[in-house]
């Protein structure tokens, strides 16, 4: 009993996360890839999704990437006003700020659903940002509150 | 309370005229305390309509329920008005309607009632029960008068009001062209104390909470039809491909079905409680609801329902919004 106990705290801190990200085309991505392009270090648990503006990210997306396996979402767009679509990045401030309080009280911890500004030409706060993504799943331990479970007939 | 000759007076007069095509209110049901939705379509009709603190449903449902047939060809569609019975909260969903452009003003003709409450059905069959004969409740002062098979008793009016009418803060219609009563000053007022005791929680305690309401969904979708806010013609349920959630009942599906239902409906739910009231599973739908109610209102400031003027709150921003949970 102890023993498993013992286990299950290990699988809480020591596991690798799968996160998917959703990142806007012209600043998120590209600042992923600067990231990328300059050898920049930093943890490998993130399943990148390019959408063309973090507007267009549905807050079913984030629900599905969650039941489908994921154990964190991280929604990532440009900085306000900075939006190669003028103002999809206001919208979604507005959706998931509602949906993160909402996970949250639906059990979800809000450390699953996080939501970043970062630009093309920051590589270093990309890495800063998955850090910090990938440290707050990694507290709160493997996602399976609500997670799909295939079925063994 | 409304004067019922009063009542079948206006709606007859209204039947009558040329550019009314039906109106909607209610009438006994056919055992019990129950009242029912009546359309009426003829003025000698009207003498079945009633109002009493039975007439739970929201009728606001049914403007945009109504199935429009293709017209044939070389024939006009029926552009004659429907009017509609709508007490305070019933009310609030037509201004949230029109809010979002589902239909014109002049579709409609509105019925105002001003409401003092009514009652949970599910509270008046605890106290009485397996009464089959039908029966009738009024509103008296702050009582309700319960009478069937001859007998006649008073009940505390707190003992079986809805807890929707506990915390309504529209008794009176905030849209109508004719009011059958006169207005119903404001007797409650909301603080949201039952979503913050939730709030409280761990998470942990939370997720055991919802599971087990959660699980309990079939997945009837009775919560949905219901809604007179969930009216689109392709529902995201319906779909095939994407499908967004599975048909299985099970945690996983249930979860993301009141999630999806919850999240549409957030900054637009108006709080008539018609969500919870069908549920025959007794899954606190409204609990749901209400979180998005208090946030939207402590957030972004702004109540869905009470005016038609406004713009629906996730299809605008302000450059001010919080972003404190943004990285």
């Amino acid at each position: 009993m102890a023993e498993t106990t013992k286990m299950a705290e290990d699988t809480k801190t020591d596991f690798d996360p799968n996160i998917v990200a959703f990142l806007c085309n012209w600043c998120s991505y590209a600042g992923a890839d600067l990231a990328g392009t300059s050898r920049i270090q930093y943890p490998p648990n993130v399943r990148v999704i390019r959408v063309m503006c973090s507007g267009r990210v549905n807050p079913l997306f984030v629900m599905n990437a969650l039941q489908q396996g994921a154990d964190g979402v991280l929604i990532s767009g440009c900085h306000p006003g900075d939006c190669h679509y003028m103002q999809g990045n206001y919208f979604a401030r507005r959706r998931f700020n509602l949906m993160r309080n909402f996970l949250e009280y639906v059990g979800i911890e809000p450390e699953r659903v996080r939501m970043s500004w970062v630009s093309a030409s920051e590589g270093a706060k990309w890495k800063e940002v998955i850090e910090e993504v990938v440290e707050g799943v990694k507290s709160v331990g493997p996602m399976d509150s609500f997670k799909r479970r295939q079925l063994n007939w | 309370m409304v004067d019922i000759n009063k009542l079948r007076e206006i709606a007859k007069e209204v039947i009558s005229r040329d550019d009314v095509r039906q109106v909607i209110g209610y009438r006994p049901g056919t055992y019990g305390f129950r009242a029912r939705p009546a359309f009426v379509l003829e003025p000698d009709d009207v003498d079945e309509l009633i109002f009493t603190p039975a007439c739970v449903n929201n009728l606001a449902t049914y403007i945009t329920l109504e199935e429009k047939l293709p017209v044939p060809r070389g024939q006009e569609p029926d552009s004659r008005k429907v009017a509609v019975m709508v007490k305070g909260c019933d009310s609030r969903a037509l201004v949230q309607q029109m809010e979002e452009k589902a239909y014109d003003r002049e579709h409609l003709l509105i019925l105002g009632i001003p409401c003092r409450g009514v009652v949970d059905m599910d509270k008046v069959n605890a106290r009485f029960p397996d009464v089959l004969e039908k029966g009738e409740i009024a509103l008296e002062g702050d009582k309700f008068v319960i009478s069937f098979n001859g007998t006649k008793e008073e009940v505390a009016k707190d003992e079986l009001l809805a807890d929707k009418c506990k915390r309504c803060r529209y008794p009176t219609p905030l849209v109508s062209d004719q009011l059958l009563d006169d207005e119903v000053e404001r007797f409650a007022e909301d603080d949201y104390s039952d979503i913050e005791t939730l709030e409280k929680r761990s998470q942990d305690e939370k997720w055991a909470y919802w599971e087990e309401k959660l699980s309990r969904c079939t997945r009837c979708y009775a919560c949905r039809n219901v809604c007179p806010m969930c009216y689109c013609e392709d529902c995201v349920l319906n779909r095939i491909e994407p499908m967004w959630m599975r048909r299985s009942v099970d945690v996983s599906e249930n979860t993301a079905y009141h999630i999806a239902r919850a999240y549409h409906l957030a900054g637009r739910c108006i709080q008539c409680g018609e969500c919870q009231r069908v549920c025959p599973m007794d899954i606190p739908i409204m609990e749901l609801n209400r979180k998005f109610y208090k946030d939207v209102a402590d957030l972004y400031d702004y109540e869905p329902g009470t005016d038609a003027e406004a713009s629906p709150l996730l299809s605008t921003f302000s450059v001010d919004d919080r972003e404190d949970f943004i990285l």
